[in-house]
């Protein structure tokens, strides 16, 4: 599944001309504020093709994500006159001490996981890898937030929007929102769509290329730019750029995690650790030979060490710690 | 263990000692050494495919450079911060959270504007942080009007691909 997931990513990633385009138009648009004719070209050409559609949404979020970012820097002047004064004393330093021709990128190249950082910096509810907590929102619903995961609440007068940055959620409508003069429905948004709940229970999962719904309780609408879908309790949803599918079985317990759980049916080990592997730091990975190996059962997910201790009695695997963030499960000699 | 481990751990074995040094005389602080050098082998372990053994000490050090920029930019941005905020009257100075957090998030910021060129960085800056118009940013910096757009475009297009195409 993963590796289907990755080609389907990479064969409709926006051609770098398309990207070009999208950038042109928001800076056009940002430069005629207001020209609705211009407007209406550029919802023309986004709707020429879902390539022109996925590189204006990054584009766009991109640019809101680094204004409202440099926005939230206390003070005139000071986010830039930092940045331009630190990047200058930087480059000062690089050419004094590495006295090297190579590009000096920092590790950013090296590390996708870092931007994780910046996200959970921004949003409103976070937690990190390994945490797992719940919170209780004004209006009465409450947000289950699994590990390294991040919301951002924007809560008007006229709506109350729950947007996903990263992660997993299990979201439960608290019923009145009593609190508001007004009617505000509740939407929930995801990188991949929209989904606006009828005194539900539902989880969400957003992975890089897709996002997960399952709906325990109630009915959920599912929204994207060309599709919707009426969810109810039982069923599951898998929703990417493209389409909003019917989900295949799982072979765990989606929700099982709020109780610090993994409940594995028939799993494979090699995907059983790639779970496992969410919840910790480092590298956890087990030897080609062992990945096809099946397990079914409970796990406690609050101390993953223990949880891959209790491995090698059931299956023929012995556990290997090369360091404390370096482990591998390899073969029973 | 499959081979691209076993080529880690044999890096590790042979080359760490080196590497502590090769950073300790960069950074100055032993502290910050072990620290880098650790970390160096941390990213090497989610990067096994990369593996390029011909030459495994150009290799640790294209790694281990990554991170003395990342831990210098950190420093230089403590060190700006600091200083921009210096003047403002004790009421107006945040307090030392606050302080932390700008420095994280101007660190993001930092980090993915790197590499770009000094005037398409500032062009972009003055759009992001001051809000200036392209027309603004032309007369302040002494550009055309078309060179701002171009940079402003240019430097959009360089956060796009660190995002989504790393």
């Amino acid at each position: 599944m993963p590796v289907d997931n990755a080609l389907l990513e990479r064969r409709n990633e926006p051609q770098h001309q398309v990207v070009k385009q999208a950038i042109q138009w928001l800076l056009r648009l940002r430069n005629n504020h207001g020209n609705s004719r211009l407007s209406r070209q550029c919802e023309q050409w986004r709707a020429e093709h879902h390539e022109h559609e996925l590189a204006w949404q990054r584009v766009q979020s991109l640019q809101a994500e680094l204004s409202h970012t440099l926005c939230a820097v206390p003070g005139t002047q000071v986010a830039f006159n930092t940045l331009e004064n630190s990047a200058q004393g930087l480059s000062r330093r690089q050419a004094l001490k590495l006295l090297s021709g190579a590009a000096l990128i920092g590790s950013a190249a090296w590390m996708t996981k870092d931007t994780a950082a910046w996200q959970q910096w921004r949003a409103d509810y976070a937690t990190a890898t390994g945490e797992r907590r719940g919170f209780q929102l004004p209006d009465g619903t409450r947000i289950e937030l699994n590990t390294a995961s991040a919301v951002d609440l924007d809560y008007t007068a006229q709506q109350r929007l729950i947007k996903l940055t990263r992660g997993e959620i299990i979201v439960s409508c608290g019923g009145a929102d009593e609190g508001s003069a007004f009617e505000r429905p509740l939407r929930v948004e995801s990188r991949h769509g929209t989904y606006d709940p009828q005194d539900a229970r539902f989880i969400l999962r957003q992975d890089g290329d897709c996002t997960r719904l399952n709906v325990t309780h109630g009915q959920v609408a599912i929204h994207t730019a060309g599709a919707s879908v009426q969810a109810v309790a039982g069923q599951s949803y898998l929703i990417d750029d493209q389409r909003i599918r019917p989900a295949p079985v799982s072979d765990m317990d989606t929700g099982a995690w709020v109780d610090g759980l993994i409940v594995t049916r028939n799993m494979r080990l090699g995907d059983f650790l790639i779970e496992v592997g969410r919840y910790r730091q480092g590298f956890l990975n087990c030897a080609p030979a062992v990945a096809d190996l099946r397990l079914s059962g409970v796990f406690r997910l609050e101390d993953t060490d223990k949880l891959l201790a209790i491995l090698p009695q059931t299956l023929p695997v012995r556990l290997r710690y090369r360091t404390r963030w370096w482990v591998t499960l390899e073969q029973m000699a | 263990m499959s081979s691209p481990e076993l080529a880690v751990h044999t890096l590790y074995s042979s080359h760490h000692g080196w590497l502590n040094a090769w950073l300790r005389t960069r950074l100055g602080n032993a502290a910050d050494a072990a620290d880098l050098a650790q970390d160096t082998f941390v990213r090497l372990l989610q990067r096994t495919e990369r593996l390029e053994l011909k030459a495994p000490r150009a290799f640790l050090r294209t790694i281990a450079k990554g991170l003395v920029i990342d831990h210098w930019r950190r420093e230089e941005i403590e060190r700006a911060y600091l200083q921009t905020i210096a003047h403002l009257p004790e009421a107006e100075t945040p307090s030392a959270e606050a302080r932390a957090l700008v420095i994280e998030l101007l660190e993001s910021v930092a980090r993915m504007l790197e590499g770009l060129r000094p005037k398409v960085r500032q062009a972009f800056l003055l759009a992001q942080c001051e809000g200036l118009t392209h027309k603004q940013i032309a007369a302040h910096m002494g550009l055309s009007l078309r060179s701002v757009e171009r940079y402003v475009a240019d430097a959009l297009y360089h956060c796009y691909l660190l995002r989504y195409e790393n």
